[in-house]
Parts: C-alpha cells; sequence; structure tokens
C-alpha cells in the first residue's frame, strides 16, 4: 500500500474544485434556527438488508421507530427512498417497503436519491455498505463499496446543485486515500458527514468517560479478533476515549502489528518499553469483561492465565500505535480464530497521568434486537435534522487509516510503518456522546 | 489447596502484581461456611460458590476472594456435582450436615460467615406452585449452632428468604434478637443498569411498573426485588404492603384499560428491552408494543399473561407483568410527582459468566468482612412475602387479598448500590 503523500489538514483548501453554489443547502442544513417546513427525507443506501445486517438495524429504527429514553421514539423524519445492491432469499426490504409505503425502492443510487426526478430529492443519506458478497484483498480486507457509492452520491449533488449530509456506517472505506477523498469532498462541497462504529455510542459498564483533558499516558483495547471488520469496533471504541485527553487528538505516527512469536513476545514483555504493553492495562479490560470465555471446565466465571490465553487464542495479534503526541495505545486481539477465545466483549483501559487506570466495558446488547445502534440512529437524527454531524467524522477517518495501516504492517511481516498521513489534528466534542439516558 | 503459585503466576503478564484490593492483609482471613442444595454447573451453589474460590470482577480489577472457604454442606450430590472436586482443589471440607460444616467438625461455631444457597435441586412444590426449598431449616440450624456457642456471624440468604411469610418473618426475627447481620435476595437488585439509574433518594414515587417473564415464584421474584430496590427509595421510606393480587390472561389487559397499571409506564419499560418476541425475534425489527395492540398475541402458546397488582401502606400502586413470549429481561419504570419517570433495565449479563454473581457476592463477602449488611434484609422479607401472597390470591381465584400482616417498614440506604 502506498500511503498518499498529501497531509491532511483540519480545514483544508478542497482537493476538488467545486462551485461556490453548490455549498447551498437546504435552509434546514444551515444551523437549524429555521424550523424545517416538512419533515426531512432520507435516502437509504443499503449493500443489502436482511436480518441482522447494518442496513437492517439502522433503516429499521426509522421506519419502525425504536426505544430511546423511556418512549417508543418515531425520529422526525422519513426515510423514503431506498437502494439495495444485494437482495437474496433473505432480502427484508421488499416486506419492508410493503408496510411502509412512503418508502419506494430505487433500482440506482442516482435515482433514489432523486426519488425517480431528475435533481437530489432527499435531505440526508444513509450509507450502509457493510455484509453481502464482496471480493476481499490479499490484506484479508473486504471490499465494501462504501467509496463507490459516496462517489455516486456526490455526482448526484454536482449534478444537482444542491447537497445532503450523509451517514457512513462503520469504516469510510477500506482504503485510505478513498477515505480521505471521502472527507475532503465533504468539506469542499460544504455537507455534514459523519461515519463510525456503534461502539463508541452504545452503553458502558461502568457508565463513564475519560475525564476531558486528562494525560493519558497508554491506552489498551481488548477483543475477539477479526482482521479488519473487528479491528475499527476496539480501535474506534479505545479512540472515542483517548481523543478526549490533554492537548486534542494530534493523529498517529507509527504502527506495528504483532502476530505468532512476535505477539507471545510483546505478551510476556510486560510494558510498552520493553516492547509489549502495561499488564495492568490488559488486566483491567479483562476483569471489565462480561463474557470471558471460561478457561477451566466447570467454571463459568474464571480470569484466564498467560497459559490460558495461550491456549485459548494462538493466532492473537496486536497492532501497537504511537500517537503524535507521544500517547502510545495497542489493539490486542485475542483472536478466536479456530480456538475457544479468550473474551467475547470489546473492552477498553488507559493509564493515566496520575497512575490511575481508566476502564470500561463497551456493551453490545445481542439480543432479538441490537440496540446498540439505536444511540447511533439518535444521532444520525442530528445530523440530518442540523446538517452537523455531533461528533467529528475526522475520527473515523483517523480509524479508518489506522485499520488499514495496522493491516498493512501485518502484509509487510509485521514492519513497523511511519504513518505521517494519519498527524492530523481533529478536536472532540466535550459532551459525552455514549448512551447514558 | 489453592494452587498459590499458579496464581502467582497469573500474575505477570497481565499485571495482577501489586495492588488488588485486601489481597494481602495484616488481619487474618475470615472463613466461611457454604451451605447449598447444590454444586452444580451454573446453579447458583456453583456461580456463586465459585466466587469464593476463584473471585471476581470488581472496580476494574479481579479481585481475589477476601475470605477463604473453611467448609460447605451440600443436600444433594448427584452425578454432576462438583463440590468434591472443589473442596479438593481449594482445600476445603463437605461436612455431612450444617451444624458440623459451621463448626468445622470441631466442637463450636468455627467461621466467620455463612453463605446459604438454597436453589435448584429437587423438592417437592406445594400446591401453590412453590419449591419447598428448605432455605428457612438451613437457617435454622445454623441459629441454633449460633445459640449453642453463644456466638453468631453474618448470614447471606440467596433469593426468597423462605416460600412462606411466616418462616421469613421469623428469621428476619432470629437475626435481630441474636444481633447478627443477615443479607438475602436476588441479584438483580444489585446488577447492571441500562442506564444507570434510580429513584431519587426521598423522591414522592406515583406509581410504579416491572415487566418480565418467567413464573411467579421462581422469576416474578427477581423482578419485583428489582422494581423493591427502587421503590423503597421514596419519600417517608417504606412502610409495607396492604394487599396483593394477582391477575392473569384477559384479566391483566382489561386492568391496563382501567389504568390499574400504566400504558404510559408499560411502554418506559420495554422501551428499555433488548429482547422483545413476536417479529422482533423474527426479523430483529424494534416495536411500539403499547400501541400496536400485538401485546396479547405475543404471549406464548400454553402461557398467560400475568401481574401481582401490590398496594403499599402508603398508598402506592405498583404491578409487576409476567408477559412470556413478550420480552426476555427484566425492566422498571416509575413516576414521580414532577410527571417525571425513571425507566431502567435490569441488565443481566449472559451465561455462561452470569457476572451478576459477582456483584452480589461482592457485597456478601463486604458484609462477612465489615460485620454490617449493606441493605436492609427487609427488603427480601417484604418480596418473598408479596410473591407468597400472589399465589395465595391465585389460589383464592384471583382475589385481592389484604395483608395487614405485611406492615414492614425499614429505610433503605442513601446510596444506590447496584453495579457501576
Amino acid at each position: 500500500m502506498h500511503f498518499t503523500r498529501r497531509q491532511f489538514l483540519a480545514g483544508s483548501a478542497a482537493a476538488l474544485a467545486v462551485p461556490p453554489a453548490l455549498l447551498r443547502g437546504p435552509a434546514l442544513l444551515r444551523g437549524g434556527e429555521t424550523a424545517p417546513q416538512r419533515r426531512p427525507r432520507i435516502a437509504a443506501l443499503a449493500s443489502t438488508y436482511h436480518k441482522y445486517a447494518h442496513a437492517q438495524h439502522i433503516v429499521d429504527r426509522f421506519l419502525e421507530g425504536y426505544g430511546w429514553e423511556g418512549r417508543h421514539r418515531r425520529p422526525e423524519m422519513d426515510v423514503v427512498a431506498l437502494y439495495v445492491e444485494q437482495a437474496g432469499p433473505d432480502d427484508l426490504s421488499r416486506e419492508r417497503a410493503g408496510r411502509h409505503p412512503q418508502m419506494k425502492i430505487y433500482p440506482t443510487i442516482a435515482e433514489a436519491l432523486c426519488q425517480g426526478g431528475s435533481a437530489l430529492d432527499v435531505d440526508g443519506v444513509l450509507l450502509i455498505a457493510e455484509q453481502g458478497s464482496y471480493p476481499s484483498n490479499d490484506k484479508g480486507q473486504t471490499l465494501y463499496p462504501r467509496y463507490e457509492y459516496f462517489r455516486q452520491i456526490v455526482d448526484v449533488y454536482r449534478s444537482s446543485g444542491r447537497v445532503a449530509p450523509v451517514f457512513v456506517d462503520k469504516h469510510l472505506s477500506w482504503n485510505w486515500d478513498y477515505a480521505l477523498e471521502m472527507v475532503e469532498t465533504s468539506r469542499a462541497m460544504g455537507f455534514g458527514l459523519m461515519a463510525g462504529s456503534s461502539l463508541p455510542v452504545t452503553w458502558r459498564h461502568p457508565s463513564r468517560d475519560l475525564p476531558w483533558q486528562a494525560d493519558v499516558r497508554e491506552a489498551v483495547g481488548v477483543w475477539r479478533g477479526g482482521p479488519d471488520g473487528g479491528d475499527i469496533h476496539v480501535i474506534e471504541a479505545l479512540q472515542a476515549i483517548v481523543e478526549r485527553r490533554r492537548g486534542g487528538e494530534r493523529g498517529v505516527r507509527a504502527v506495528q502489528a504483532l502476530r505468532g512469536e512476535a505477539f507471545w513476545q510483546a505478551f510476556d514483555a510486560g510494558s510498552w518499553d520493553a516492547g509489549g504493553w502495561d499488564g495492568d492495562l490488559l488486566h483491567a479490560t479483562l476483569a471489565r469483561s462480561h463474557e470471558l470465555v471460561p478457561s477451566r471446565p466447570t467454571f463459568n466465571h474464571i480470569f484466564p492465565t498467560p497459559e490460558d490465553i495461550r491456549r485459548m487464542a494462538p493466532d492473537s495479534y496486536a497492532y501497537r500505535f504511537e500517537y503524535a503526541d507521544g500517547l502510545r495505545a495497542t489493539i490486542i486481539q485475542l483472536n478466536e480464530g479456530e480456538g475457544q477465545g479468550v473474551v467475547r466483549d470489546v473492552n477498553v483501559a488507559a493509564r493515566l497521568g496520575d497512575g490511575e487506570v481508566f476502564s470500561v466495558l463497551c456493551h453490545l446488547p445481542y439480543r432479538s434486537l441490537r440496540n446498540f445502534f439505536s444511540p447511533q440512529v439518535r444521532h444520525i437524527e442530528t445530523l440530518i435534522a442540523t446538517g452537523t454531524a455531533p461528533y467529528p467524522v475526522e475520527r473515523t477517518l483517523l480509524t479508518t487509516g489506522m485499520t488499514a495501516a495496522g493491516l498493512e504492517s501485518l502484509a509487510q511481516q509485521q514492519r513497523k510503518l511511519a504513518t505521517p498521513h494519519l498527524t492530523f489534528t481533529y478536536q472532540p466534542v466535550q459532551q459525552s456522546m455514549f448512551w447514558r439516558s | 489447596m489453592v494452587d498459590r503459585r499458579a496464581f502467582l503466576g497469573a500474575l505477570g503478564a497481565l499485571g495482577l502484581t501489586g495492588g488488588s484490593a485486601g489481597a494481602d492483609s495484616a488481619a487474618p482471613r475470615k472463613k466461611i461456611a457454604l451451605v447449598t442444595t447444590l454444586w452444580e454447573y451454573l446453579s447458583h451453589g456453583q456461580h456463586m460458590g465459585d466466587r469464593f474460590l476463584v473471585g471476581f470482577p470488581l472496580n476494574g480489577r479481579w479481585q481475589r476472594p477476601r475470605v477463604d472457604v473453611a467448609s460447605a454442606f451440600v443436600a444433594q450430590r448427584r452425578d454432576n456435582d462438583l463440590s468434591g472436586q472443589r473442596a479438593e482443589e481449594f482445600g476445603f471440607t463437605i461436612y455431612p450436615t450444617i451444624t458440623e460444616a459451621l463448626r468445622c467438625g470441631g466442637e463450636r461455631l468455627a467461621v466467620d460467615g455463612v453463605v446459604i444457597i438454597g436453589e435448584h435441586g429437587d423438592f417437592p412444590m406445594n400446591e401453590k406452585g412453590q419449591v419447598l426449598y428448605p432455605r428457612f431449616e438451613y437457617f435454622q440450624e445454623a441459629v441454633q449452632v449460633f445459640e449453642q456457642d453463644g456466638r453468631a456471624v453474618p448470614v447471606f440468604n440467596d433469593k426468597h428468604l423462605s416460600y412462606s411469610w411466616q418462616k421469613a418473618a421469623k428469621m428476619v426475627q432470629d437475626a435481630r434478637r441474636l444481633g447478627f447481620p443477615f443479607l438475602a435476595g436476588s441479584s438483580v437488585p444489585v446488577t447492571y443498569r441500562n442506564p444507570p439509574v434510580d429513584v431519587p433518594y426521598g423522591a414522592e414515587v406515583v406509581e410504579a411498573l416491572a415487566v418480565g417473564m418467567g413464573g411467579v415464584d421462581h422469576t416474578a421474584f427477581h423482578v419485583y426485588e428489582g422494581l423493591q430496590s427502587m421503590l423503597e427509595r421514596r419519600r417517608g421510606g417504606e412502610t409495607g404492603v396492604r394487599a396483593v393480587q394477582l391477575l392473569e390472561g384477559d384479566a391483566v389487559w382489561k386492568a391496563g384499560e382501567e389504568g390499574r397499571w400504566s400504558h404510559r409506564l408499560l411502554e418506559a419499560a420495554l422501551s428499555r428491552s433488548d429482547s422483545l418476541g413476536g417479529d422482533s425475534v423474527l426479523d430483529s425489527r424494534p416495536q411500539d408494543l403499547v400501541r400496536s395492540g400485538k401485546l396479547p398475541s405475543l404471549i406464548g402458546e400454553g402461557d398467560t399473561a400475568r401481574a401481582v397488582m401490590i398496594e403499599y401502606n402508603d398508598g402506592l400502586r405498583a404491578a409487576v407483568l409476567m408477559l412470556d413470549g413478550v420480552l426476555g429481561d427484566f425492566n422498571a419504570a416509575v413516576r414521580l410527582a414532577d410527571d417525571e419517570i425513571v425507566s431502567t433495565q435490569f441488565y443481566a449479563p449472559p451465561e455462561p459468566n452470569v457476572a451478576y454473581s459477582g456483584l452480589l457476592m461482592a457485597h456478601v463477602e463486604q458484609m462477612i468482612v465489615s460485620g454490617k449488611a449493606p441493605y436492609p434484609v427487609e427488603r427480601t422479607q417484604l418480596t418473598s412475602s408479596v410473591i407468597e401472597r400472589a399465589l395465595d390470591s391465585q389460589q383464592a381465584g384471583y382475589q385481592r387479598l389484604e395483608t395487614p400482616e405485611f406492615a414492614i417498614a425499614y429505610q433503605a440506604p442513601r446510596e444506590s448500590l447496584f453495579g457501576n
């Protein structure tokens, strides 16, 4: 992978020349001072729409409403257009369109955005390209067509002379250059762009955030593995916490992946300086878990020994990230692979300047309802109602780049890679955005 | 024996060295007796008893037990029994009687705490549908030892105090009489909540509702005790219950139409559920079940909707709805005087870990170490009594039964003690 030499600078001039006229959105998108004359209309673009697909979870919450703060909340906006690229035998989109006649299914992205007309005719776009049959590359990245969908959205914006905010589910793209272009394009054309995983916004146990402007020395995030798709979730869970540290986010300057013997050497090292990570932080993440895989028969909840971890997750791997301001963070994927695995939930811990350890479980309720999509949808409502993302898309730009760079290091025999393209700054929001009420 | 070397071996790479609260202390470690009906995989005896052998997570650390299991009594040791293996590995002795367990085979009480877990195992069921777990009998045997030996130690009793309100009352009286700390009940009051909210201490509460699934004796107890742990914080403190009625089937829905329980509170409680049934199971869609009219149709085949209707002495009314097929978790909603509604899910982390047992056992351990019960046993006396009386109501043709004997008054601790 050749990283682009182009540095990403916050608020940089557009890479794409866009006529000023295109920067004009509908009135409701400018600061939200003016109450919309009508309910905002949304186009949803989905790679697939089956039970437990991300599109099902997200679009369903607009169609059916969802439990929120003691009510069955009905978003004050409507999904009126849907594009589904892969509709197999388990497709639900037809059933949904049948029960929700305000939502029409269109055969192309452009037609969905224009509701069959010739110009943009919606006030927001959901881009949900996760799941479905797509090829993977030799780095293990699934080539989900988020960038391709995004380009088609932008084409409609250009030809229509109008823009609308866009939500991109999960990564911005598997490809850093694409992701950067997506963010720069939204800046240049002046539309709100929000992206990412539900991990940063779901319940936490305990229900706590990193103190704003805390001094953070080192952080660890742990999960069950899954290169690429499983990586970005835990990277983003960690990033949403550490971005609150003193000095704000200044990006990541290097990454090294560890797998095989190198991982186990790091595992035994006991500290970052010795080539591993702060053992207290791995301990804290596992001690927050509600779903440690029992390491001994007949015991249901027992703390694994280092030998247990080697046995249960032999193909574990890690990414060691060096941030531009000196912060060190390790994503430890106690990979299930063919083994039992060690931990089934996402946990993050950070060593603060005073030596204290901050740690949380990011709770994903996996029942009939996958309600961790509810806070994400609530934030998407804010994006569409105000035109502004409630938290910066640059977080997901960074985590997209961190994920791709980690996989690149894995592919390059775990070589440590400088990541000058990831040393950009962004300002996180002070208000905690995870689900608390 | 506890494999101390293996335990310490785990410390290096996982950063367990130093600082684990109470791991080493100058004071002699306290000993407990575990008294259980059963010690099989995922029985309460196992998942709670094991906490005192292998520890539990607490405040972001894996906490080694601060007390040692010295002895155990296990009533039913069947093919799947684990107690023999545990005794061998962790170095305690299983005695054939409770008395011997409490005296560790000697002449006098030889433990500093007793943990009674009388859940699971083969025990008869009475005509009311209550399994006759011998918690009262186990407790009485412990009390006898305390009396004979002239010393009493803290006792924890898992779940209901007893299937009988009179027996429950006697247990509380005995603990008062002998002056030992007594803690009881479900893990639901101390488990995690989503969101982590409570009734503000001293708030005026107008009405309350909890919703769950399962049988009245076995499961409504859990849901109700979760709700009660919120309601006891209301203005004036707990005053007890004056009447109980069980409703079943259409009577449940009719009571809702008549305003005897609140649709608004049911909406609030269901908004907290992660596990709605019907179409949510079919294709994971969220549902507005209170308005859709689908609620009654979701009750499973062969099941029936049930509601425990509770009238308190201070005028508060509460309903505990048991709706099999509608949901698979426990949720509550409480309306305050300013019309604000506090609603939450009592979140039970999944099997096999059932991490809530660590939260409950942390309170038990703290009681044994400190000699002070963290919350009043009268809560569980009240919930045990109300659940029994709901079954009496069923036996009496679903009559409303007055309960002057349930004037159980107590003050809740100000601090919220659920997991966070």
